[in-house]
């Protein structure tokens, strides 16, 4: 049993509180990421799980044991830090084996490790060369390798990617999950790119503020976002709110421009509420002209990406992304019948942020 | 790069020319002095080349026979030696550790501004109370007492001088070292050392050059063989009845060599860029 687990962790520097009490469980061999914006503390929990920082409050635990007060090198942990933090003065093969040499193990058995892990990541060629004279992917890999080499219960990971070019970003992403697969070792990855929190998340912690905000399997954190604020975050352009209320088992905008049918779950709400609807943009299609609960909406903007057409049109007072086949002929300035997925719809409480859940 | 002009090159050369000159001729000047006939050094007009070289001043001062000119230099020599060798290595290790621990927790700054107030203060106001506390220790003309004088000197700078090095050291190469299991020695030893070599041999030389140049607490606290600097020993030379300058020049040469032959030497480790490559950007 090697799983993690966070216990109502604080962290105050003087008397500015970066962490404001996170709880989060996982099982031995879990993927987690932790998705955030810059400055809400994702760096931080990763200090205090790795040891580098003492949290002001709460435990941590690795195997069911709390690591408390216990140094990092004792912790069974390796961390590919965001800067990659190399030895520029070693070579490759002794940062690698870096760790294997200050615990003593002989010098055979070391080099027989390292070069087991150097030949996994590919990097065999430059065991002799310096950190200077490798290129940035290269150093990622000895950075992994360096944490790999050390077989440790817990892989920390802050953002190993964000210096990588697109392409190289995309192969190292497959390499890190393929690792995962292969070693089934709990791994927790900091990252505030979407894309590498979906794919390789078993589970996604979203971060605010200090907060936990949710957490869930990527599913789970996309279709059903605890808040108004994992709404908004998650997904590229992210979830579009519309602000109304109910009317007859309906949701009517707050200016009456459009009346939604609600999904089975939410027929119960009191007449009158006001509310908040979620829907993805890939939620939102055109209508076909006889359909009876289209929605006329002006296109403000369109934008070709490739794959999608984002159409940006307004309804009311709310602004509602849709994203359209390339080939649907939107022009700005049109009028535009649409209509929304019933299953895709999400509702939340405007006072408090959060999901409303749905009756069963 | 850029292209110039045949005018600009030739121009900029020139200037560089001059410049080069006009450090090197003090230098020159004194070479020539110590290898021309004492006539030659007093004839008027001036005499830029000696007709005759003469080495004889050199002869004068390297020998180790009992009472001579030549064994006060030496053993000042050796003092030099000893007084700046004891003085720049326990500068550099008091230096280290408090440079680093500065380096680490800017919370400490504090206390290197503090010691930087004591460059505040002339050597002149510091002598007598010097003096007094060497005496009491019985340290006056000791090499070691000297030493520990040059000690104060030198510890305050060469810790500013480490700490900025340090600095530029980034704090995931040791984090990361601690997670690797690395113990403090070890993390100061393999890495954080060697990846400031080019800032601690840069402190170690200038301490060393202050140290060898210093001249008023070695002309205060020092007064025989035993302990007498060479800034010192220079001084005795010229102050005799009768100055003769191409003696002060040669010892003059002979005392600017082994300060010289320890910079080429250490300009070896003084090579930037070692620190590259360990983290991104
Ligand atoms: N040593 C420190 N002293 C004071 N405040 C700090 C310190 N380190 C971090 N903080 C603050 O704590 C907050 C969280 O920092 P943290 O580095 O964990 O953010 P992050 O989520 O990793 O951000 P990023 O995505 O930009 O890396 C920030 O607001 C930061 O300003
Ligand atoms: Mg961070």
């Amino acid at each position: 049993m090697s799983g993690l687990s966070l216990v109502n962790l604080t962290k105050f520097y003087g008397s500015v509180q970066t962490l404001k009490g996170i709880d989060l469980a996982l099982d031995e061999g879990e993927f987690l990421v932790l998705l955030g914006p810059s400055g809400c503390g994702k760096s931080t929990i990763l200090n205090i799980i790795a040891g580098l920082l003492e949290p002001t409050s709460g435990d941590i635990r690795i195997g069911g044991r709390s690591v408390l007060g216990v140094h990092p090198k004792d912790r069974d942990i390796a961390m590919v830090f965001q800067s990659y933090a190399l030895y520029p003065n070693l070579t490759v093969a002794r940062n690698i084996g870096f760790g294997l040499e200050m615990r003593g193990i002989p010098k055979t058995q070391r080099a027989a490790a390292v070069a087991s892990v150097a030949e996994t990541l590919q990097i065999s060629a430059l065991l002799d060369r310096r950190p200077a004279a490798l290129s940035g992917g290269q150093r990622q890999r000895v950075a992994i390798g360096r944490a790999l080499v050390r077989n440790p219960a817990v892989f920390l990971f802050d953002e190993p990617l964000s210096n990588l070019d697109a392409k190289l970003r995309m192969e190292t992403r497959t390499e890190i999950k393929r690792l995962h697969q292969s070693l089934g070792k709990t791994m927790v990855y900091v990252t505030h790119d979407q894309i590498e929190a979906m794919t390789l998340a078993t589970r996604i912690a979203v971060l605010n503020g200090g907060q936990l905000e949710q957490l869930g399997t990527p599913e789970e954190v996309y279709r059903r976002p605890a808040s108004l604020f994992v709404a908004n975050f998650i997904g590229s352009p992210g979830m579009n709110l519309l602000h109304g209320r109910i009317d007859a088992g309906k949701f009517v905008t707050t200016g009456g421009e459009a009346s939604i049918f609600l999904p089975p779950g939410y027929t119960h709400l009191a007449q009158g509420r006001s509310v908040v609807l979620g829907i993805r943009p890939e939620e939102v299609a055109l209508a076909s002209s006889n359909d009876p609960s289209a929605l006329v909406a002006r296109v403000d903007v369109v934008e070709l990406t490739g794959p999608e057409k984002l159409t940006l049109l307004r309804l009311g007072a709310d602004q509602v992304m849709a994203s359209l086949p390339p080939t649907a002929a939107v022009q700005a300035g049109q009028d535009l019948s649409i209509t929304l997925d019933e299953a895709g719809v999400v509702l939340f409480d405007p006072a408090t942020e959060m999901r409303i859940a749905p009756a069963r | 790069m850029e292209r110039r002009s045949l005018l600009a090159s030739v121009l900029i050369y020139a200037a560089a020319l001059a410049l080069a000159v006009l450090l090197l001729l003090p230098i020159l000047w004194l070479f020539v002095m110590s290898i021309s006939p004492a006539a030659d050094l007093t004839a008027k007009p001036l005499r830029w080349w000696p007709e005759t070289v003469d080495l004889s001043r050199y002869r004068m001062l390297l020998t180790w026979e009992p009472n001579s000119m030549g064994q006060a230099f030496l053993a000042a020599l050796r003092n030099s030696l000893t007084v700046a060798g004891l003085a720049v290595g326990a500068a550099l290790v008091v230096a280290v550790p408090a440079a680093w621990a500065v380096s680490r927790n800017p919370r400490l700054e504090w206390s290197l501004y503090a010691l930087i107030l004591t460059y505040m203060l002339p050597p002149v106001a510091l002598a007598v109370p010097l003096y007094l506390g060497l005496a009491r220790f019985g340290l006056l003309n000791s090499t070691v007492g000297l030493g520990i004088i040059y000690l104060s000197m030198l510890a305050p700078f060469t810790a500013w001088l480490l700490k900025s090095g340090f600095d530029a050291i980034p704090r995931d190469i040791e984090a990361s070292a601690k997670l690797d299991g690395a113990r403090l020695d070890q993390i100061l030893r393999i890495l954080i050392l060697p990846l400031a070599a080019p800032t601690l041999a840069t402190a170690a030389l200038f301490a060393l050059l202050l140290a060898w140049d210093e001249f008023f607490y070695a002309l205060l606290f020092t007064s025989d063989q035993r302990a007498k600097t060479i800034t010192v020993a220079i001084a005795d030379v010229a102050g005799g009845r009768v100055a003769d300058y191409g003696q002060i020049a040669a010892a003059g040469v002979l005392a600017a060599l082994p300060p010289l032959l320890i910079g080429l030497v250490m300009q070896r480790a003084i090579v930037a860029g070692l620190t590259s490559g360990g983290v991104k950007g």
